[in-house]
């Protein structure tokens, strides 16, 4: 794994020219794999690491089709949504990059092994701090700059009031760049940071195509979602279905709302699950996937 | 002159007979006892000596020597007052010796000549009548539990003094003679305690719960708190079938031998429900001590193990459950032999989803990530592969607080519990299985035949869900018991998938 490390500094050709023009930038960076096309567009991604089953949804979703039309989508590789939107634009051609808060050849979060494995075999991660850099609470925020600086545009999906994906956008916005957000309920708190954003003008993200169309790019529909769609499910299925949301919705509140024995709703469920339709993410907690 | 009188000693669950033999002989006045007594035994000739003198039955200034045979038993407890001061007096010949032979004598004396209950009554009786013993003196206090052993005669005595002029004349027998007030005929079994029509909503809990209680399967309910899971757990056990008299005894000598009966409550006819608290030590819960004594889980015998806030234990009393859960008996090594302790009981374990207790409601839930896994983290492992259902509580809605939905009473839960757990019996007759719960291996395939859509659901589930070969095993268990309930012999692949419902959930973090 050392070898493959390479270190790039300032003074060196492949420094990212979208990183020369900033003030505070690292002076060198650490790389496994390999750093963004220069001419190609690029999406930053970010938001809550504890986010909601609809926040994961949208960052997988909006990455896949970002990915088809050959945007480069960069996160943090941290839980919640970086991790997803790294998945999402896995599914897709292009690659992906993360700029992580510890050395590049350190994996962390470990719950994201598989990504740490799979972005630099396209893609890259990037990192300020020198190889076996522990991640360490500071670096974090630090990192963020970079995200922005690296990207052409950000996109935030969850984020709640004080959250650090803000600290992500505060960086975009000194560096002059266009900051996204997915709306979201006006209950959840986990939206109050995205909704705040677009009330203070920031663009509002009503799909993926929208976001490319506002950069100036074309769009084309992709082959669908990936993910299975209800096609003509039988009609107790559907009737649970319907009750299931993108939030979590527990058995009790599906049996309430069937109006089916607690048995049947379980059984119902199940199929559900193995048809790929409901996830269960809590004991007995059900959210559309 | 020399004598002896029967009395016995408690070694786990079983009591030994004791011989407790007493010498008065010439030589300087001294009173010494020997027989590998403990400290608590060797208080006894204080108060024997002092209860004597305030019967004015004072000891005459002899050698008295008082030997617990055998010598390799160490004795325990208070009981040996009242057999050490018969035998010196029948030593010193105020009872004639015939008096006391095939008697066996416990109790505890106070200062003033009065006899106190003692604990362990219950299997001291049944070991008497064993050995061939016609009639037990036991404290008065303790009368009613001995009298439930049958074919023995139980005399309960309050005072010394009354004990001996009984001896003295040999008329015990008169004193016997009457009917015990708890004839083990008309033992009635307790079915009160708290009903389940108290419960709003929670129809998936409560399903769980009958399924668990008809297949005797162990059973963890997640939820926020005060969403009814302890609620739940302590109507389980007026669900499940009434206690039958074999049952009753059982429990009530495990009691006896805990020192938890009581003069009001000599019999334990509920079956029990023990909810120690999560700081309780791996000794206390399994049973401990020099010579052991009854821990939680055998107190819970027949009945429910309830373990509120399930990862609070400490990883070693978690560990300690694994063995008896498995083999419904719990072994204790000490230097002097192996005690075996009855531990068959229901475990119902009962947790939050993280330690605020609202994940995965994101609104409310104040954890990180890392903080759910860390409280999830501390169950995960070998214990939770015991616990065969998992279901979720939910606080109910005000509309179902304010009454709305029928509920179902225990007594209507009970039938069906009775019903199914009738279907097991047959079907393992004389197979030593009594439950669907104690299924495994071979046993699976035999009793659990599946529809071929089921066979194929089962296949679905297995792989798409990566399973392990052990959360295959308690599916199957589990629709076992769904099918019994529904009536039917074959399995179908509802039954699997609802029993899926209910396995065990890794949970995934965002």
């Amino acid at each position: 794994m050392e070898e493959i490390l390479q270190r790039i500094s300032e003074s060196q050709q492949g420094y990212p020219r979208r990183l020369r023009s900033l003030p505070d930038m690292p002076a060198c960076l650490y790389v496994r794999g390999r750093l963004p096309k220069e001419e190609q567009l690029t999406i930053g991604m970010v938001g809550a690491r504890s986010c909601s089953g609809y926040g994961r949804h949208v960052a997988w979703e909006y990455a896949r089709v970002f990915s088809d039309h050959g945007v480069q989508v960069i996160s943090g590789m941290a839980l919640g949504i970086d991790g997803e939107s790294h998945r999402g634009a896995l599914q897709g051609p292009t690659p992906t990059f993360a700029v992580l808060g510890c050395g590049a050849d350190v994996c962390y979060p470990k719950s994201n092994r598989d990504l740490y494995e799979k972005i630099p075999l396209n893609g890259g991660l990037i990192s300020e701090y020198p190889p076996g850099a522990p991640p360490a609470g500071w670096h974090f925020p630090a990192r963020n700059r970079i995200i922005s600086g690296l990207s052409d545009a950000l996109l935030v999906i969850e984020a709640k009031k004080k959250s650090g994906s803000l600290i992500t956008v505060d960086c975009a916005l000194e560096q002059g760049k266009t900051v996204f957000a997915v709306p979201g309920r006006v209950t959840d708190t986990l939206s109050e940071g995205c909704n705040g954003l677009i009330s203070q003008g920031a663009v509002i993200a009503l799909s993926p195509e929208m976001v490319l169309n506002e950069l100036g790019m074309d769009t084309y529909s992709t082959k669908g979602s990936g993910k299975k769609k209800q096609i003509g499910l039988a009609r107790d299925l559907d009737l649970v279905y319907s009750c299931v949301d993108f939030q979590p919705t527990d058995h009790e509140t599906l049996i309430q709302k069937s109006g089916f024995p607690p048995g049947k709703v379980l059984s119902i469920l199940t199929e559900l699950q193995i048809m790929g339709l409901v996830e269960e993410i809590g004991k007995n907690h059900y959210i559309r996937s | 002159m020399f004598s002896s009188v029967c009395s016995a000693a408690i070694l786990g669950m079983e009591a030994v007979p004791v011989q407790v033999e007493a010498d008065v002989s010439d030589g300087l006045p001294m009173f010494s006892m020997v027989g590998y007594v403990n400290s608590q035994v060797k208080e006894t000739q204080d108060r024997v000596r002092t209860a004597f003198h305030n019967k004015k039955m004072g000891l005459p200034a002899k050698r008295i020597t008082v030997n617990l045979a055998p010598g390799d038993v160490r004795k325990e407890g208070t009981g040996y007052d009242l057999p050490v001061a018969l035998a010196i007096l029948t030593a010193l010949g105020r009872i004639p010796k015939r008096h006391l032979e095939g008697v066996m004598v416990v109790g505890e004396l106070g200062l003033d000549g009065k006899i106190k209950g003692v604990w362990g009554v219950l299997p001291i009786v049944h070991k008497a009548r064993g050995a061939g013993c016609h009639t037990c003196i036991v404290p008065k206090d303790n009368e009613a539990e001995g009298q439930l052993i049958e074919g023995i005669r139980v005399v309960g005595v309050d005072d010394l003094q009354r004990v001996v002029d009984l001896l003295a004349k040999g008329c015990l027998a008169q004193e016997g003679g009457r009917q015990s007030r708890l004839s083990f005929e008309h033992l009635e079994t307790d079915l009160g305690g708290p009903d389940l029509s108290d419960i709003r909503g929670q129809e998936g809990a409560v399903r769980a719960t009958l399924i668990a209680a008809a297949g005797m399967h162990d059973l963890l309910y997640i939820g926020s708190p005060g969403s009814g899971k302890s609620m739940l757990a302590q109507r389980i056990p007026g669900i499940l079938p009434p206690l039958t008299r074999e049952e009753c005894l059982e429990i009530t000598e495990i009691y006896s031998i805990a020192g938890l009966l009581t003069k009001e409550q000599p019999v334990i006819s509920r079956r029990p429900f023990r909810s120690p608290h999560h700081t309780i030590s791996p000794q206390a819960l399994a049973g401990g001590g020099r010579t052991p004594r009854p821990g939680e889980i055998t107190l819970a015998h027949r009945g429910v193990l309830f373990m509120d806030e399930f990862p609070e234990f400490s990883r070693r009393s978690l560990e300690i459950l694994r063995q008896p859960l498995e083999e419904r008996y719990i072994h204790i090594s000490r230097v002097q032999g192996i005690y075996t302790f009855p531990a068959d009981c229901m475990l119902v374990a009962a947790m939050n989803p993280c330690a605020c207790g609202y994940y995965p409601d994101l609104d409310r839930c104040r954890c990180t990530p890392a903080q759910v896994r860390r409280y999830l983290s501390k169950i995960s492992g070998p214990l939770l592969d015991r616990l065969d259902l998992c279901v979720e509580t939910r606080e109910p809605t005000y509309e179902q607080i304010t009454g709305g939905s029928s509920p179902v009473s225990s007594a209507q839960i009970r039938e069906r519990v009775m019903e199914v757990q009738k279907i097991q019996q047959e079907r393992y007759a004389g197979k030593g299985i009594r439950s669907n719960s104690q299924l495994d291996g071979k046993d699976l395939e035999e009793y659990c035949p599946m529809t071929r859509e089921a066979r194929r659901w089962m296949e679905r589930i297995y792989t798409g869900q990566r399973l392990s070969p052990r959360s295959y095993h308690r599916i199957l268990k589990v629709s076992r018991t769904i099918a019994d309930l529904e009536g039917e012999e074959l399995i179908t692949d509802v039954h699997i998938r609802e029993a899926f419902g209910y396995r065990i959930v890794e949970q995934k973090y965002l």
